[in-house]
């Protein structure tokens, strides 16, 4: 008998179900015929989300006591759990979404493919307790995101996209991994806790380790000034991807910044604190600053999603319970409203077959009600208005923020909105408030038929946004449990 | 045998690193951007290695085994990408990319 390591196999059963879905998809590219191949492909990579999404919620109720499994490289506990309930959903609507892109048909099932082990490899991501899964989790959904951002090839914007995409991603991996690679020569030891532990925490070599492991995360985050990337890639993308990337990527490093700082180096707390508290308020700036130039809509929401990198930033930089609950609480709303408002984006580009700016958006209110709503919402969500969860999250962050004395990010949050008031009212007002002369209505031979699915997945997309402002006590509930699992 | 002390492996890693990462911002031709990044992740894989001597534990050089793989397979993608846009005609120089603009 030789002696292997137990594995917890129901564990890690949200990464396999994506996994199995990622695997069965590759054959559906090769095994069915191209007439039904987009509708099964789709049903599998929807049924893998939402067999992740349940499994993710049992193990989250099954796993009150935090532990790490398979010989300590995963952890097993609700801070990883809830997070991947919440990139199961995410990819769920990103295949809602999908369906109708304008992609190829011979390649639709590998998109899919991609789609779920780009998700597998977030769920492993985020239960990482170790330097090595920390790194094998993020090149694994990394590189499954590359090839998703490159993936309409008949367009130059999507390749040169992905590439731009691949080299300063790999840039950060690279920066990780050699960060990680010397944190390992300080103490000797991959595994988290025990990096925690480690009796030196000042040594010179485990603070350039932290910092650069930080600036890996922060490109991955794409928090300021690491998100060079961001406004290229979230155009040239496809925009159901983009819809998926800017939820779940932003979810899962979060999640996994705030653990790696929390178990791994509390020592540095004093340190880690300050830098991140000074990301935040960059990001808070750029991301805002920039958004007001821009005049294409992808645009516009990925300097958004920067400065909403910002706003979860502060939570970390307050790195208490407190900070915990409010980073776990505003992830749900966050993911529901980017996720939406690029739902909505990919709706008026199928219908113009051009990119979105805030002049073709001129009169998309009229001409689609219910999308419009739906569009109003997400942008009052993401600027913080009562009645939608953005509220209650820049609240909780705002009030974490205050407990440990970090005024001035509160006040550098508040300018921020002020001046996001300008840009996410400016695309409601594109929508709705033009002169008949200036709307663009759909080309000739009428609007294409309305999408069902999309339909459906802006409308899951709008009852987050509002249930997570009236459903804030369990909501806020189930952040205290995932919280619960963190040293801090 | 007695190699270099593990300072000069900090010192080699690190100017590999400095390297890799003033080829990835200075060069323009995607082709040599992609070998930079190598060498950024070959020059972590060295100080693994090294460190995991040091410490007389193996879980380093498993770990530098399994980067390997990984940088092969980002690397795939890479070369993948590049080739697509030659084929398009697309001209290979980083600076002339500039179709996603804002």
């Amino acid at each position: 008998m030789i002696d292997k390591p137990h594995v917890d196999w129901f564990a890690i059963s949200p990464s396999l179900a994506l996994l199995i879905a990622a695997g069965m998809l590759l054959m559906i590219a090769v095994f069915v015929p191209a007439g039904p191949r987009r509708a099964v492909a789709a049903c599998t990579g929807f049924a893998g989300f939402v067999a992740a999404f349940v499994f993710a919620v049992v193990v989250d109720v099954k796993s009150p006591v935090a532990t790490t499994i398979v010989h300590d490289s995963l952890f097993r506990d609700r801070w990883a759990a809830l997070a991947q309930v919440l990139i199961a959903g995410s990819g769920a609507v990103a295949v809602l979404v999908s369906y109708r892109e304008r992609l190829r048909d011979e390649h639709i099932a590998e998109y899919f493919a991609l789609l779920t082990a780009a998700g597998a490899g977030m769920a492993f991501f985020v239960q990482a307790s170790n330097l090595m899964t920390l790194f094998l989790g993020l090149e694994w959904f990394s590189i499954a995101l590359y090839v998703l951002t490159a993936i309409d090839i008949d367009l130059i914007g999507s390749l040169e996209a992905g590439l731009k995409y691949l080299v300063v991603g790999a840039f950060g991996s690279a920066t990780l991994l050699f960060g990680s690679a010397l944190v390992y020569g300080e103490t000797g030891q991959l595994s988290f806790d025990k990096i925690g532990s480690y009796g030196h925490g000042h040594a010179s070599m485990l603070v350039v380790g932290l910092a650069m492991i930080l600036v890996g995360l922060a490109f991955k985050a794409s928090a300021a000034p690491f998100h060079m990337w961001t406004p290229d890639v979230y155009q040239g993308a496809p925009t159901p991807v983009t819809a998926f990337m800017a939820s779940a990527t932003k979810i899962a490093a979060l999640v996994v910044t705030y653990r790696v700082l929390a178990v791994a180096f509390p020592q540095d707390e004093h340190l880690w604190r300050y830098a991140i508290a000074v990301i935040a308020c960059i990001s808070l700036a750029w991301g805002n600053l920039a958004a007001l130039v821009q005049r294409n809509v992808k645009r516009i929401l990925a300097y958004s999603s920067v400065s909403h990198a910002g706003f979860m930033l502060i939570a970390v930089a307050a790195a208490s319970p407190l900070g915990e609950r409010a980073l776990m609480y505003y992830l749900i709303p966050y993911a529901a409203m980017s996720l939406g408002a690029f739902a909505v984006v990919a709706a008026r580009e199928r219908e113009l077959g051009v990119p979105v700016t805030l002049q073709n958006l001129a009169g998309f209110g009229w001409e689609r009600p219910l999308l419009g709503v739906s569009m109003w919402i997400f942008l009052l969500g993401m600027l913080g208005f009562p009645l939608t969860g953005g509220f209650i999250g820049k609240f909780y962050v705002f009030a974490a923020a205050y407990n440990h004395g970090f005024w001035w990010l509160i006040v550098a949050g508040v300018i921020a909105t002020m001046i996001s008031a300008y840009y996410y009212l400016g695309v409601v007002r594109a929508m709705y408030f033009r002169d008949a002369a200036e709307l663009q209505l759909a080309p000739a031979g009428g609007s294409p038929p309305r999408e069902l699915l999309l339909g459906l997945g802006v409308l899951i997309c709008v009852a987050v946004t509002v249930g997570s402002f009236f459903a804030v006590q369990p909501l806020i509930d189930v952040a205290r449990s995932a919280a619960a699992a963190l040293p801090l | 045998m007695h190699g270099p002390d593990i300072q000069w492996y900090v010192i080699l890693a690190g100017l590999l690193f400095s390297i890799g990462a003033l080829g990835v911002m200075l060069r323009r031709n995607p082709l040599i951007i992609l070998l930079s990044v190598e060498i950024m992740l070959n020059s972590a894989n060295l100080l693994l290695i090294a460190f995991s001597r040091l410490h007389g534990r193996e879980d380093g050089q498993i770990f530098a085994i399994s980067v390997m793989a990984v940088a092969a397979s980002e690397v795939v993608v890479g070369l993948g990408l590049i080739v697509a846009m030659g084929r398009r005609h697309v001209e290979l120089d980083v600076d002339k990319l500039r179709t996603l603009r804002g």
